[in-house]
């Protein structure tokens, strides 16, 4: 007891960082926990044009965009109403009539060229992607001018740093604590680093806002978010381990929602080393391997298999392409045909005296991996091939010097919904560390950088996805799916394939 | 007295040069590169201008020396950087987490001495007798335990299994005290549980003790007026020395039960590769150890006139 | 006078004799734990890598004693092969760093001089570090793997020894026996395998073995969180890490490891003890 009382004096005087729960006296109070909200994923605080923070803008409610994506991750206009290119080089944009900034100020032209004026100045990424060469406002016509053609502009506007705030209001604070006036159903009264409390916006131009009060906790464990949710410390949490899923899972008290997102789990074969310059051994590896099995024990039903490098919900993604399927048989058949058979009885295939072991480089940030890691060592012993696995948090060094021969990373493929990024990043790009080369996908990356009619946007990304996987250099095994368990008397509250938007008008406790 | 406090401090010149420029190479012999870690822990690759820009921001373009010239020059004037991954202020960020790791620090002391103390004098009075051999068990097996594991025993069995305790800290600093407290305070007693215990018997056994015995001065107010005080300077000594491990030793403890001290600052920033964080830490966590050993030897000097200059100071 | 003088040296050969038998006890249970470490493949009841996802994450059964893992390996075999990663890899290091610490030492207490205060100050430099602080750092730039968790743990463990080392030795070095070996003319080798060496070995050897449970808490520590082995390679302090988030689901992936080290741990530490108080009895029950 006497312990206690000296913590207690002593907790007084010392500043731990630990912010009080403010008491709400009235209404309805939601409380949240998650495990995306935090310094070190750089998006703390909810200035969009810092950094990540326009995630935290989003996705707690304060902030809007011109364009959302919906569940097929296809645009939809949002503060915007419509758009039109007048020429390549020009966008027209028609916003929202009626929006007001939480502080008070009319949502029009001038005010979303003040705020992209400041993104393009201020931010780190937004420029090299928007392209934005000058603004003109007129009422509620915008007109962005790019310096050269930018077909997936709108797609960008829709990513979290375009959120639109008042930049008379300015950005209060900084880095973690920085508040700022959105158009969301939420206005934001408290903002640090590791919370953010908030009150719903009354004069919301979508309509009546139901809850409140919400208050936005940061967890940096997930075991401690479970516990939090099993004690009804939160009632809603972003980012829970699907190692806890079985607690939630059948229990009427908590509601699971879940959706496959563009989070994909892949590899790359390095073209450069010699073994993997077999297209026989490649196929037999992304043979040898169950994605179903993986998805559904491993990972608890929360990753989905993946064939392409988009998910389902796209009209270009799984469902549009083929890729070879798990056949250990069929995997066996192959290595023999390129001359691998188990000579000396160890288990391997060996050629030339050499037994078949392939370097499988990943890195542990994103926990499915490792575990994909351990699970392909034995799933790929039993076709006989040796995993040596390399799960380091340095792997860009050892993908750089090319170090590996797959080389198994994870990225949101489709962050804007546009084909466009992967292609350009990965199979020909900066990241194409496997060195890939197929002179037909390169000219149709450059086809598809310089199209702007959607449907054909779409049947080159479904032509280029075919063309990766028959040359077997990638093969993609799991879609992430982003869950959201809550208590069940919540409602309002749905995952959805990019992790934009969480907290909406539509949140409601029962 | 005053020579060899001058010389001591002589002595730490060199350490503490050492030290920062120990802590600041290793960091920089890491592979990875920090800056193309911190983009990609965000989610989204970048370009490599981006990246090149960023980097020299940070000037990590710079030669290995001039970088430790001016970071040294920062150390010593507070100015310690920024961190790369929260775009804050270095100092500021380690200063903010270390009360937390302090309080921490002290309450497992605390309880430590409050189990220790006692527990040992008992077992050294009723040395060879079932207690003695009941404490000196449960010591033992305080002591085998790696204090990740016996936070997990006391998580699964405190916190799940009786729901007594939140397995986090929450804003109930007392409450969340508990479990993190608890774990370091059982091997910390049970070590020096039995350190108190041999430090009595070697008191018990001197000439004065046998000599009030034959006085006919009572056990029970021997234990408590002689061999207690002196006994105590051998005690408070060896506890001095614990802050400084102890400082360091919150760190698993502090991970696992989110306890947001400088510990977890440093595992933290260890996986995210922010350097100017596990600089400043490991830096500044050595001159603490430094100045607490320091002192804690000085003490020990001052006590014990014979202890040899550079014997078993740490 | 002369009878309780008996009385007092049979009693301490009882006592040295009960000490003997606790002594040869604690030893057969070291050498049972490094015979099961050993023999370890032979031991194991299944294939300790072998999956079967139909069999996850199941509790202790007769066929499983002490269940099954995510991948449906069983605990038991596991548990049974990660003794061999852990306490070798525990036993490499704590040779390592005795022997390199004690060289360094009775290298510096012999050359008293300029290599001794260099040496003693590089000494006292990893002395300044938290210990536990410094091997993760090493251990993070390093990267993970059983070998750089190894070299970290080494890296700040020498000094300790070295003192050690450098105290037994300056002591030795004046003892009036070593000037008279001195002066009839010993090379400076011989006089230190032949005298300074088996005499400074007992504490040495009693502050090794006693340091076998901390360096073992220590590895596992650093493997706890994350910088210790590869996967899938089993090791107690990455099993329980493994385990950790399904601590509430399935607790016998964390129990079970965790007791592991514990019995080994202890084991370890009673020989230390035993092993002190036989080879010096003044020092007894402390």
């Amino acid at each position: 007891m006497k312990k206690k009382n000296f913590a207690a004096m002593l907790s007084c005087a010392v500043i731990i960082g630990l912010t009080g729960t403010t008491a709400f006296a009235e209404g309805k109070t939601f409380v949240y926990g998650t495990t995306g909200y935090s310094e070190e994923m750089g998006d703390a605080g909810l200035n969009p044009h810092d950094n990540y923070s326009g995630w935290s803008a989003l996705r707690y409610g304060v902030g809007e965009t011109l364009f959302k994506y919906n569940d097929n991750m296809e645009v939809e206009p949002w503060l915007a109403t419509d758009y039109e290119f007048a020429d390549d080089n020009t966008v027209k944009i028609t916003l929202r009539d009626g929006v007001r900034f939480s502080s008070g100020r009319t949502m029009d032209a001038q005010a979303v060229k003040e705020c992209l004026e400041d993104l393009i100045a201020v931010h780190d990424r937004a420029p090299s992607d928007l392209k934005i060469d000058s603004i003109e406002a007129d009422g509620l016509i915008l007109t962005i001018h790019t310096t050269e053609p930018c077909p997936a502009i709108i797609n960008y506007l829709g990513d979290p740093y375009g959120a639109i705030i008042d930049m008379e209001y300015g950005i209060q604070g900084e880095g973690g604590s920085a508040n700022v006036a959105g158009t969301g159903p939420y206005i934001a009264t408290e903002v640090t680093p590791t919370q953010i409390n908030l009150v719903k916006n009354e004069n919301y131009w979508g309509g009546e806002v139901k809850v409140d009060n919400v208050i936005v906790k940061s967890f940096s464990d997930a075991g401690s978010l479970c516990a939090s949710l099993q004690t009804g410390d939160i009632q809603g949490t972003y980012g829970l381990q699907y190692d806890n899923y079985p607690l939630f899972e059948n229990n009427p008290d908590y509601t699971i929602n879940s959706m496959p997102t563009s989070r994909c789990f892949f590899g790359q074969f390095n073209m450069d080393s010699e073994i993997m310059q077999d297209m026989n051994v490649r196929k037999a590896i992304e043979m040898g391997i169950d994605k179903e099995s993986f998805c559904t024990v491993l990972a608890n039903g929360r990753c989905v298999p993946a064939v392409g490098v988009f998910p389902s919900s796209f009209s270009y993604g799984n469902d549009a392409v083929t890729a070879p399927s798990y056949d250990p048989e069929g995997a066996k058949a192959l290595l023999e045909e390129a001359g691998w058979t188990d000579t000396d009885g160890d288990g391997y295939v060996d050629k030339d005296g050499q037994k078949l072991t392939i370097k499988w480089l990943t890195y542990p940030t994103r926990l499915e991996q490792p575990l994909l890691a351990t699970y392909a060592h034995d799933t790929l012993k039993q076709i006989g091939i040796d995993v040596d696995i390399n799960n380091t948090s340095d792997h860009r060094t050892y993908a750089g010097d090319g170090d590996f021969d797959l080389y198994v990373s994870s990225t949101t493929t489709a962050p804007t919904g546009d084909p466009e990024y992967f292609f350009t990043s990965t199979v020909v790009g900066s990241k194409n560390y496997g060195n890939y080369q197929n002179d037909e996908v390169t000219a149709l990356v450059e086809e598809l950088h310089q199209t702007f009619d959607k449907e054909k946007r779409g049947e080159l990304a479904i032509e280029l996805q075919q063309k990766i996987l028959d040359d077997c250099s990638f093969f993609f095994v799991a879609h992430l799916n982003m869950g959201i368990v809550t208590k069940s008397n919540v409602t309002g509250m749905a995952a959805h394939p990019c992790d934009y938007y969480e907290i909406t008008a539509d949140l409601d406790i029962q | 007295m005053g020579k060899y406090i001058i010389r001591r401090l002589l002595h730490l010149i060199p350490i503490l040069i050492g030290i920062t420029f120990l802590s600041f190479a290793m960091m920089r012999l890491a592979g990875g590169d920090a800056v193309t870690y911190m983009y990609e822990n965000a989610g989204v690759s970048v370009s490599q201008e981006i990246i090149d820009q960023a980097k020299a921001e940070y000037g990590l373009d710079k030669p290995f020396l001039v970088q430790y010239a001016t970071w040294f020059a920062g150390m010593v004037t507070g100015d310690m950087g920024t961190s790369y991954v929260s775009h804050r202020d270095v100092y500021e960020t380690f200063v903010s987490k270390l009360p937390a790791t302090i309080l921490l620090t002290l309450t497992s002391i605390v309880l430590t001495v409050l189990i220790a103390v006692p527990l040992g004098i008992l077992s050294a009075i009723r040395q060879n007798k079932w207690m003695d051999y009941l404490l000196r068990f449960l010591s033992f097996i305080g002591n085998s335990m790696p204090n990740f594991f016996a936070a997990l025993v006391l998580i699964y069995f405190l916190s799940i299994k009786l729901n007594l305790l939140p397995v986090i800290s929450n804003e109930n600093v007392a409450q969340s005290l508990v479990l993190p407290t608890l774990t370091l305070a059982i091997s910390m007693a049970s070590k020096y549980t039995r350190q108190v215990r041999a430090t009595v018997l070697e008191e018990l056994e001197k000439d004065y003790v046998t000599g009030a015995r034959a006085r006919g001065v009572r056990g029970r107010v021997i234990i408590w007026k002689s061999v207690m005080k002196s006994s105590m300077l051998t005690i408070i000594t060896l506890l001095a020395l614990s802050i400084g491990s102890l400082l360091g030793g919150t760190t698993i403890v502090e991970t696992i039960f989110m306890w947001d001290g400088v510990g977890k600052m440093a595992v933290d920033a260890i996986t995210m590769r922010d350097y100017p964080i596990i600089q400043a830490y490991v830096a500044w966590m050595a001159v603490i150890y430094v100045l607490v050993n320091l002192v804690t030897d000085i003490i020990y000097h001052y006590l014990d006139p014979r202890v040899r200059l550079g014997g078993e100071g740490a | 006078m002369s009878e309780e003088k008996q009385v007092t040296v049979r009693k301490q050969k009882i006592k040295k004799n009960h000490i003997k038998g606790k002594l040869i006890f604690f030893l057969i249970l070291a050498v049972l734990l490094l015979l099961t470490a050993i023999f370890a493949q032979y031991i194991c009841p299944y294939d300790p890598y072998a999956q079967d996802l139909m069999m996850a994450q199941k509790p202790p059964s007769v066929a499983h004693p002490l269940g099954t893992d995510r991948y449906g390996r069983d605990m038991l075999s596991r548990v049974i092969i990660g003794s061999t990663t852990s306490i070798f890899s525990t036993l490499l290091l704590v040779v390592i760093v005795t022997v390199v610490g004690t060289g360094i030492g009775i290298i510096c207490a012999w050359n008293h001089g300029k290599v001794d205060t260099v040496l003693m100050r590089i000494s006292d430099l990893f002395l300044a570090f938290p210990g536990l602080v410094f091997a993760l750092a090493v251990a993070g730039v390093l990267g993970g793997g059983v070998h750089n968790a190894i070299i970290a743990l080494a890296v700040i463990s020498w000094p300790k020894f070295a003192r050690l080392a450098r105290g037994l030795t300056l002591a030795q070095k004046n003892a009036p026996y070593m000037m008279a070996a001195q002066l009839s003319g010993s090379s400076t080798p011989k006089l230190l395998v032949k005298h300074i060496l088996p005499n400074i070995a007992g504490p040495i050897l009693v502050t090794s073995v006693l340091d076998i449970g901390t360096m073992m808490m220590e590895l596992a520590g650093l493997s706890f969180l994350g910088l210790g082995v590869k996967p899938p390679m089993a090791e107690w302090g990455s099993m329980i890490n493994e385990g950790r988030s399904m601590l509430q689901v399935s607790p016998w992936m964390v129990l079970a490891p965790g007791a592991a080290i514990f019995v080994t741990v202890m084991v370890f530490n009673l020989l230390g003890d035993t092993l002190r108080d036989y080879m010096d009895p003044k020092q007894r029950n402390r």
